[in-house]
């Protein structure tokens, strides 16, 4: 068993190590006082020995096309405009068109040799960090349905989602920031609020959204900036620490004051805290210049800072011109809008996991990249693609993936995965698997029975773990 | 199985038979494809169904539906097991079973891994092998009733015994005739309660505890009925009456109180998953008249309308009273209708099952304290409520449409429709004439904007001069009236038998009589307030306990069933439930009999030797003590800080900032579109998006930042400050006016200490404080504002 996260964790021992000092009265003596309780957010015990302890999802909104990103099939082009029985299945517009090849070149990267599309060159020099899985597969072909299956498990906005499900798992192991952070540069992706609320899951465990067009750390969080000079804003503090102390001994044993008592430092400490994740300017040269410029990068950079704090998971969710659904460029024409979007992510993607791997937090952070589905080889109007639920490619790296492995495939066309067919909750159970928990015993007890980020579904892809 | 099932189940194939007869494909909206065709099939013995059912057809759902049935995205060898039929005939590699011989099975073969390897996803467990083997060996008995079409029924309805049943649990069993027990210590209780209460606190050891002090009963009152705190004058009014019903009196002065049925509104709103609209994207619609029916709720409860009558016009109001109570059925309007956002019949099937379930939970939890909603995909795992008994209910909202009804009078509403009518007609006939006057070329083109322009400006002064959009209410409607059938597995575009409308077997009996008229609902609303349902008064008495002592005699008030608790006092439940329905169902005398009880009375004081023995309370040695909830919590900041508004009803408003209480705040049912939705969540005001059984509070430090950082707390602050400095001239009188208004009560020598102390010290730092100019004074208040004996109610 990791002792990263032990549950036997003194509530003294963490409040030391999260820093901070105290007061005139101190916490810590007003808490012994009180009796011991945990946050909700206290780190917690796994099922089992996890092989990462934290995520980063790369959310690519809009059904990024498959054949044009990372799932290669020449014979696109030698059957070109013909429609093989093979692929002549009913697609949300109802397109009865023909094959069309990739309008971008692929070559082969890495020691796997992996074919990658022109437009993802950065993410190319990674391939040997990478699990593809090719043979993803989702119930419907609609964005708002399916993004909410990717995300929530669910084809309606109505169940927790999977960072709410880790933090409510797992705990956090930084008690001065929020334990689930969600990001996107503008736009937040469609379904919004749902994509890393808490629904039924206490309140502690929704996920903190952070829009990347707006760095300042007062859009993180709601109030985090005091007037006062800290000295001041402390003899506040200490005020109502005192007098809520002498609430407390009137009424004694009551957990909820005790936990609001405690509630109060960790807000006094998050005043401070979340500014310093936010202030990029301590990062090295060549570490700005790996990322690069873009509004996404600047996501990825902050994702690595949050991490390397103790967030258990973070979202980034990629958007370019205000889109909700960014990748759904592709109905009438796939050339231009891919190419915009990937040129949008590719290099903060791969610096990303660069950035990882040289601070040794790569082997232990699981990355994942991937939409809601995927587009169909067949075209839409002259040079579009349709939605494709029967098969889509995503990808993970680190946190104990194989490296440098493709699992599934799709025909040879790329419309249906056919191997080893992954669904999204197949997908959720491997990435709670990875993270030290099983899927079934994952569950909250909510209007009478039991609910699982899985629902009764899911298997784990044990192939594709190292 | 009994006659009635027997026959029941004849008549329905007669039923299907007919249908199948006249040409009829199917009676609900998502039917279509299904062919109904009879396969005569020898009547398989109860016993055989029962292990079919429960050993053999769950596990060719799970493990092989996925490729061996017709809803396969594509069908394995050719093979379908969804029918005795289909596994005859077989796929690629011949019959799949041989009937009585297992081992010339191929199905059998294949699962034992000996032929081929199926499941390939991992060989199935010993015991569903070994099921599956007796099956084929009894000869493959498939039930005839359940597969009485190609496209297979794939959920049986068992016969059960449903007395039986009915007496196996607590919750469904008639209300027990109670009276109150013996206890040794007579002095204390005061009412029929306490005895039940104290009795068991006898058996148990242990010692109810003392009477709270006057100004905790009255501030605890004051909060429970009205949400509000009281004044310093009303506490010490109280405090001075020496009168022995002195408590009582209060009681029935906030009974009074108009803000008694915005506080108690607000706890059925919850019930209700009241909002003002806006669940996100799949069900993104505003709901402008909301408030309305928050109105009425408000109104109803303050003029005592019976619980029984507040039901029936919640579900049916519109067929009662379609005038004046069409509103009334927001409870189930203003719930999420979902769409899909693309046509894909997959999703829109989805949608459509997701709105269903939300009528049929909140009917169930909400009123009945039953979990029906696990029963739509199968049946219920723990409670006897069959999947059949899930789409008898859902049938009639299947039946039941969501509108927008005009309120006013008849008059104004034909006005507003004529008016209408002539805009429209006018419209049509300019756009009429700007083509016709495009194409005729041989009129100059100087007599065009001439005579368009006198039609526009004709228009406009219709549109000026037309009244406005009559009133409306959120309300439902009938829309059709037949059964729906079962959807197999939850997924209704696989239909299996037909549903007959009707209630729930487990509480109207094996054959509960159909409902016909219309969608149903009036019947059903018959049904759910009939004093052959236990569960109506049960669930509602438990729910007004726990808005008293913080958690119910029942400590799950939307689960009544197997999972649920059991009362901590099942014959104080009955007892209480009895003499509620005897009241007439009134509300207000529940209230007056709970709260003149000596357990309500008690002091919410730790005692070390109870709380070891009962740390949780369940024996009710004390009042438990409670946070209060977000809207009683602003509006005392409100309140204190003189600031309140108190007018009653009316359209919401999207601002925390206003005085008003609230309750009058705009929330949506995601969470995120007004203003005040993120204030209110971060006080756990819970997701309106499926009925609310119960609060939970949570501490986060987000909720201190809002109370250090938030100009609102500021605000708060200052405004409170201002109001001390008029009614208040020294530091020392501000502090104990503060304690007072806050509180309820003088502040100790300790207290007031600590406070001078604070306001001193403005000199010392006065000179760094160059940022902020907000006095000490404001700076104390705010924490006092922020502290827990604030939060918290003894």
């Amino acid at each position: 068993m990791n002792n990263w996260i032990s549950p036997g964790v003194s509530r003294r021992e963490m409040l030391t190590r999260c820093g901070a000092g105290f007061g005139t009265l101190g916490l810590a003596g007003i808490m012994a006082e009180a009796g011991a309780t945990t946050t909700p957010l206290a780190p917690k015990m796994t099922h089992f020995a996890p092989k990462a302890k934290r995520v980063i999802q790369l959310f690519m909104p809009g059904g990024p096309s498959q054949v044009d990103t990372f799932d290669y099939k020449p014979d696109l082009a030698t059957y070109e405009g013909q429609r093989p029985e093979s692929v002549d299945r009913k697609s949300l517009r109802n397109t009865k068109n023909g094959l069309m090849k990739s309008p971008y070149g692929f070559r082969q990267y890495g020691q796997c040799g992996k074919w990658v599309s022109d437009i993802f060159p950065h993410v190319g020099e990674m391939v040997d960090e990478i699990c593809f899985i090719h043979s993803m597969h989702t119930d419907i072909p609609e964005h708002a349905g399916a993004i909410m299956m990717t995300n929530v498990g669910h084809l309606q906005p109505n169940r927790p989602s999977m960072g709410s499900w880790l933090v409510y798992g797992l705990g956090t192991e930084n008690q001065n920031l929020p334990g689930f952070v969600a990001m996107s540069p503008r736009a937040q992706p469609r379904g919004q609020a749902a994509n890393w609320g808490n629904s039924f899951l206490p309140g502690t465990y929704n996920g903190c959204y952070v829009n990347i067009g707006q760095m300042h750390p007062e859009r993180a969080l709601n109030d985090l900036t005091n007037q006062l000079p800290r000295i001041e804003q402390r003899e506040q503090v200490d005020l109502l620490a005192r007098l809520n102390s002498l609430h407390l001994k009137r009424q004694e044993k009551d957990q909820n004051l005790e936990a609001s008592i405690q509630a109060m430092e960790m807000a006094f400490r998050m005043q401070f805290a979340v500014p310093d994740v936010f202030d990029v300017s301590r990062e090295t040269k060549a570490t700005l210049e790996l990322y690069g410029d873009s509004e996404y990068a600047k996501g990825c950079l902050l994702a690595r800072r949050l991490v390397e704090r103790g967030v258990r998971m973070v979202q980034v969710s990629l958007s370019i011109d205000g889109y909700d659904i960014a990748w759904d460029t592709g109905h009438e024409n796939i050339v231009d809008g891919h190419a915009k979007l990937a040129q949008a992510c590719d290099q903060g993607i791969a610096a990303l996991l660069k950035d990882l791997r040289q601070r040794g937090m790569l082997e232990d952070t699981l990355v994942i990249w991937g939409g809601e589905f995927g587009r169909a080889p067949t075209s839409e109007g002259q040079k579009g693609r349709d939605h494709d639920h029967y098969g889509y490619t995503v990808w993970m790296a680190g946190g104990g993936v194989k490296p440098g492995y493709s699992y599934g495939s799709t025909c040879n066309f790329g419309l249906t995965a056919v191997e080893n067919r992954v669904h999204v909750h197949d997908l959720h159970a491997t990435i709670l698997h990875l993270m030290g928990l099983d899927h079934e015993k994952l569950t909250y007890q909510y209007s009478g029975r039991d609910y699982r980020l899985t629902d009764v579904f899911g298997q784990v892809v044990q192939e594709i773990i190292a | 199985m009994t006659e009635s099932d027997a026959s029941q189940r004849k008549s329905m194939q007669m039923m299907n038979r007919l249908l199948m007869l006249l040409g009829f494909v199917s009676a609900t909206a998502f039917g279509s494809g299904i062919v109904v065709a009879l396969i005569d099939e020898a009547e398989v013995p109860p016993e055989q169904v029962e292990f079919f059912e429960k050993q053999v057809r769950p596990v060719l759902i799970e493990r092989c539906f996925q490729c061996h049935s017709s809803d396969a995205e594509k069908v394995e060898g050719g093979l379908l097991v969804e029918s005795r039929k289909a596994l005859l005939a077989g796929g690629e590699s011949g019959p799949a079973i041989v009937p009585g011989a297992s081992d010339k099975s191929l199905l059998i073969q294949s699962i034992r891994y000996e032929s081929r390897e199926m499941p390939p996803k991992g060989k199935l467990r010993p015991e569903e092998i070994a099921s599956l083997e007796k099956w084929v060996e009894m000869g493959a008995p498939w039930p005839a009733d359940a597969s009485t079409s190609e496209h297979v029924v794939m959920t049986a309805d068992l016969p059960r015994d449903w007395d039986a049943l009915r007496q196996n649990h607590w919750a469904f069993r008639p209300l027990a005739e109670e009276s109150p027990p013996n206890v040794k210590d007579l002095t204390w209780p005061e009412s029929d309660i306490d005895r039940f209460i104290l009795s068991r606190l006898e058996v148990a050891g242990l010692k109810p505890a003392q009477r709270a002090d006057r100004r905790v009963l009255v501030r605890r009152a004051y909060f429970d009925l009205t949400g509000l705190p009281p004044t310093p004058e009303e506490v010490h009014a109280f405090e001075s009456d020496s009168q022995p019903d002195a408590f009582a009196k209060l009681v029935d002065r906030l009974l009074d109180s108009p803000h008694y049925g915005e506080r108690w509104g607000r706890h059925w709103l919850d019930v209700a998953r009241y909002s003002d609209g806006f669940g996100g994207f799949l069900d993104n619609q505003a709901q402008p008249h909301a408030w309305r029916y928050r109105d009425w709720v408000i109104a109803a409860l303050n003029r005592d309308l019976p619980f029984n009558e507040f039901v029936r016009l919640q579900i049916a109001g519109d067929l009662i009273d379609g005038d004046n109570a069409a509103v009334a059925t927001g409870f189930f309007a203003l719930g999420p209708t979902y769409i899909s956002d693309g046509g894909d019949p997959e999703a829109t099937a989805q949608a459509r099952s997701e709105t269903l379930d939300d009528r049929v939970d909140t009917l169930s939890r909400g009123i009945l304290g039953l979990t029906v909603s696990c029963a739509r995909c199968h049946d219920h795992k723990f409670d006897p409520i069959p999947q059949l008994d899930y789409y008898s209910l859902a049938g009639i909202f299947q039946n039941t449409n969501v509108i927008e009804k005009p309120i006013a009078l008849p008059l104004v509403i034909q006005q507003y429709d004529e008016a209408q009518h002539v805009i429209r007609e006018r419209e049509k006939l300019l756009e009429q004439r700007e083509t016709e006057l495009k194409k005729d070329e041989t009129k100059l083109l100087s007599e065009q904007p001439q005579e368009l322009a006198t039609l526009r400006s004709g228009l406009q002064k219709l549109k000026d001069a037309a009244p406005p959009k009559p009133d409306s209410v959120h309300a439902i409607a009938d829309g059709g009236t037949a059964d729906m059938h079962l959807a197999i597995r939850g997924n209704l575009l696989r239909p299996g038998s037909v549903a007959p409308r009707r209630f729930l077997r487990i509480v109207a009996g094996a054959d509960p009589i159909r409902f016909t008229s219309g969608s149903g609902r009036l019947e059903l609303a018959e049904a759910v307030v009939s004093s052959q349902n236990p569960l109506t008064a049960r669930v509602f008495v438990n729910r007004v306990w726990m808005h008293h002592f913080g958690k119910g005699l029942v400590r799950t008030p939307g689960n009544f069933g197997a999972l649920g608790e059991k009362p901590t006092h099942p014959e104080l439940l009955d007892w209480l439930t009895s003499r509620f329905i005897n009241q007439g169902w009134s509300i207000k005398e529940l209230h007056r009999d709970i709260m003149n009880s000596a357990a309500y009375g008690m002091s919410s004081r730790y005692d070390e030797q109870n709380f070891k023995a009962d740390g949780d309370n369940r024996l009710l040695w004390r009042m438990s003590p409670r946070r209060l909830n977000i809207e009683a919590w602003r509006d005392a900041l409100l309140a204190v800080s003189g600031d309140l508004d108190l007018q009653l009803g009316g359209l919401p408003v999207d601002d925390i900032n206003s005085a008003r209480r609230t309750i009058y705040l705009q929330v949506s049912r995601n969470g995120d579109h007004f203003q005040a939705d993120e204030f209110m969540r971060l006080f756990d005001f819970p997701a309106m998006r499926a009925t609310v059984s119960e609060r939970l509070p949570n501490t986060v430090p987000q909720q201190y930042l809002f109370m250090m950082n938030n100009g609102y707390m500021l605000r708060r602050a200052e405004l409170f400050a201002a109001r001390l400095g008029k009614e208040s001239q020294t530091n020392e009188q501000r502090i104990e006016r503060a304690y007072r208004l806050l509180f309820s009560r003088f502040p100790t020598v300790d207290e007031q200490q600590i406070g001078l102390e604070f306001l001193k010290e403005q000199k010392a730092t006065e000179n760094i404080v160059a940022s902020d100019d907000r006095s000490r004074m404001e700076r104390y208040l705010q924490v006092l504002l922020s502290s827990n004996e604030f939060m918290y109610i003894e």
